[in-house]
């Protein structure tokens, strides 16, 4: 019960914090369309899987007028209301994919580190390092120079470059797990290194990893629509995503500054309620920051 | 330990990180197969057949042994400045002549960015901790987690907007959003050609070279958006972090004592608090490195600027093996050092740090 209610004081704390609660809402709220547009897109006023408008040729940006085109048209042709509302799912959903691939990766690297120590740790964590110190945005555009350029081979690129900071961050968590006495006792009880690192170690460095994958998911969102922005997944001008939307919005910014302002404004609001909710989920998980 | 046997260390530390750097790219960018990397040395203009160019080129670079053995060619020829080919709209030639180009260029923007996400973020965190629950700290707090969520090319592309549309701002051009300089100025100019300027390749010190203080200016104005962006995106860790760190700082017991002996404020603040209050900051500016090369890179996309950053974009959209080299070894060179750089930095600001 005692674990209970710890999860109770946790979610008391979350929703306590005015600012951490406008997180949670909003993140929600994306999740929601996202939801809604992967399994009933019409609620949300999305009719076209592609979003391109039909008997609607003109490239040129038209200004929003209500209540046919609430965000105005972008190019080549598409309701920018529409594409934003798909656009959140792709995005979401890579994003979240990022993060979590990197996790996994990076707690396997952090924790066999952590616990086999000594020449192995050492290795791992110099490999993780040499990783570490090459900037995440030039290293991406090498990582997708093999993989190519698509969605699914930028969010391999992003995961090759996420997964050492959560590796470093795993083995930290793991160091600190492995010497309480209850993987001594299950060591004298003869379960295996595996089982160990499975059963008693991995589960007690989930915790602060999903603080860390909170805190970083706003990040990820960003620098995936940046890589997209700058042409690194050439996925053609009718796929909704955010940064595509921008980068296709580009040439005309000046004279329609809608095509940029709307699909930027997603990402800015989807970062502000991930930073605020991953915020509030560190003050309300670790009761060493407590106040 | 003395200073000097610290840095040796750490420079010896960054032989094997370099190696490891360089092997994973080289790697990443020859597993494509040879074809790719043929592509970029072939003339098919040439009077010899492409099959004997193929050849000639194969033996030149190995292609016939594993990627590990081309990788030590390639090591032993980049310490003897070979650093390969590139093909770029904006560049074709060798690497080492493209860095030589861009790079300076990059420095400066970095540069600028850097000094002044130094000046404005460490006083609005001092400023911000002091006056701890007041107007100036909510809105600095805003601040900062705005900046700190807000993508950074959507920021300049914001920008762009408000400076060059003619529906919006009043300001109209007063800052230039494209390219480095005005070019009705440097027409016909022997040492400006082609968006090339000698003999440094930077034209806000080549400009001073030939007394053209017009062309200064103009550059100098053609600087402020970029390095406005750039800083707003870096500068809003550094307000968070100074900010709690000169909080922790103010509630230790020295600066009670400091308090109790009757140091008026200003002396409090300035002379105890801040110096020690610096040392996470330092620690942070060593990522904050990382946020501004990657910014660097769309920035300078953005706002056309010729500089390392646009021409790796480039590098990577028209598929050129050579420039994503070169420049993803350039932003990892750039980082490994500038870490150094901090971590000597660290002995000035703390004297207690022994290496």
């Amino acid at each position: 019960m005692a674990r209970l209610d710890q999860y109770k004081l946790t979610l008391r704390l979350l929703f306590e914090d005015v600012s951490s609660a406008a997180g949670l809402i909003i993140v929600l709220g994306y999740v929601g369309v996202a939801v809604i547009d992967a399994v009933y897109p019409q609620l949300i006023g999305v009719v076209s899987a592609n979003v391109e408008i039909p008997n609607f040729s003109n490239p040129v940006p038209q200004p929003p007028t209500w209540p046919l085109h609430p965000f105005g048209t972008t190019f080549p042709g598409v309701d920018l209301y529409q594409a934003v509302m798909a656009a959140i799912r792709v995005d979401l959903w890579y994003s979240f994919l990022i993060v979590v691939g990197g996790a996994l990766v990076g707690i396997l690297v952090g924790v066999v580190a952590a616990y086999m120590s000594g020449a192995i740790d050492e290795v791992l964590m110099r490999v993780t390092d040499i990783f570490l110190s090459i900037p995440y945005l030039p290293f991406a555009i090498a990582v997708g120079f093999v993989l190519g350029r698509g969605l699914d081979e930028l969010s391999l690129a992003l995961i090759v470059v996420w997964w050492p900071l959560y590796a470093r961050y795993a083995r930290g968590q793991a160091l600190s797990v492995k010497e309480n006495a209850y993987v001594e006792a299950a060591k004298a009880s003869g379960v295996g290194g595996w089982g160990i690192m499975t059963k008693h170690i991995v589960p007690n460095v989930l915790t602060p990893i999903f603080v860390q994958i909170s805190l970083d998911l706003g990040t990820v969102v960003q620098t995936f629509a940046a890589l997209t922005f700058i042409g690194f997944a050439s996925s053609g001008p009718f796929l909704p995503e955010l940064g595509t939307l921008i980068s296709n919005g580009f040439p005309y910014a000046i004279s329609a500054p809608w095509v940029v302002i709307f699909p930027g404004v997603a990402i800015l609001i989807f970062a502000v309620g991930m930073n605020l909710l991953g915020d509030g989920l560190r003050d309300a998980l670790d009761p060493r920051s407590r106040t | 330990m003395t200073l000097r046997y610290y840095v040796v260390r750490r420079l010896l530390l960054v032989v094997p990180t370099i190696i490891g750097l360089t092997l994973i790219v080289f790697i990443l960018t020859h597993v494509g197969g040879d074809q790719r990397f043929l592509g970029e040395y072939i003339n098919i203009h040439s009077p010899i057949s492409v099959s004997v160019q193929e050849q000639q080129l194969t033996q030149r670079f190995h292609l016939d042994q594993p990627v590990i053995v081309q990788y030590f060619y390639w090591l032993s020829a980049f310490f003897h400045g070979d650093w390969g080919y590139t093909q770029t709209p904006i560049y074709s030639g060798p690497v080492s002549g493209a860095i030589s180009l861009f790079l300076p260029n990059t420095i400066v923007l970095a540069t600028l960015s850097s000094v002044l996400t130094v000046i404005i973020g460490i006083p609005l965190g001092v400023w911000s901790a002091v006056k701890r629950n007041s107007l100036v700290d909510h809105a600095t707090r805003v601040f900062s987690f705005v900046g700190y969520s807000l993508p950074v090319y959507w920021l300049g592309l914001l920008l762009i907007i408000a400076f060059a549309s003619p529906a919006i701002c009043p300001c109209l051009n007063l800052f230039p959003v494209s390219g480095a300089v005005n070019i009705s100025l440097t027409n016909g100019l022997s040492w400006y050609q082609g968006g090339i300027s000698f003999p440094t390749h930077v034209l806000l010190v080549d400009s001073l070279i030939y007394g053209r203080f017009d062309i200064f200016a103009d550059a100098l104005m053609h600087e402020v958006l970029p390095v406005l962006t750039l800083t707003f995106s870096i500068v809003a860790s550094v307000i968070r972090v100074m900010r709690s760190s000169m909080q922790d700082t103010l509630n230790q017991e020295y600066i009670r004592t400091a308090r109790a002996k009757g140091l008026p404020n200003s002396a409090v603040v300035n002379q105890h608090a801040r110096r020690n209050a610096l040392i996470p900051v330092l620690t942070l500016m060593g990522y904050t490195i990382a946020g501004l090369l990657g910014g660097v890179v769309l920035i300078e996309s953005i706002f056309n600027l010729p500089g390392i950053g646009y021409w790796t974009t480039q590098a990577l959209l028209s598929g050129d093996i050579g420039g994503i080299m070169g420049g993803t070894v350039i932003f990892g060179l750039a980082f490994v050092f500038s870490n150094l750089v901090v971590d000597i930095l660290y002995g000035y600001i703390d004297p207690r740090i022994r290496y």
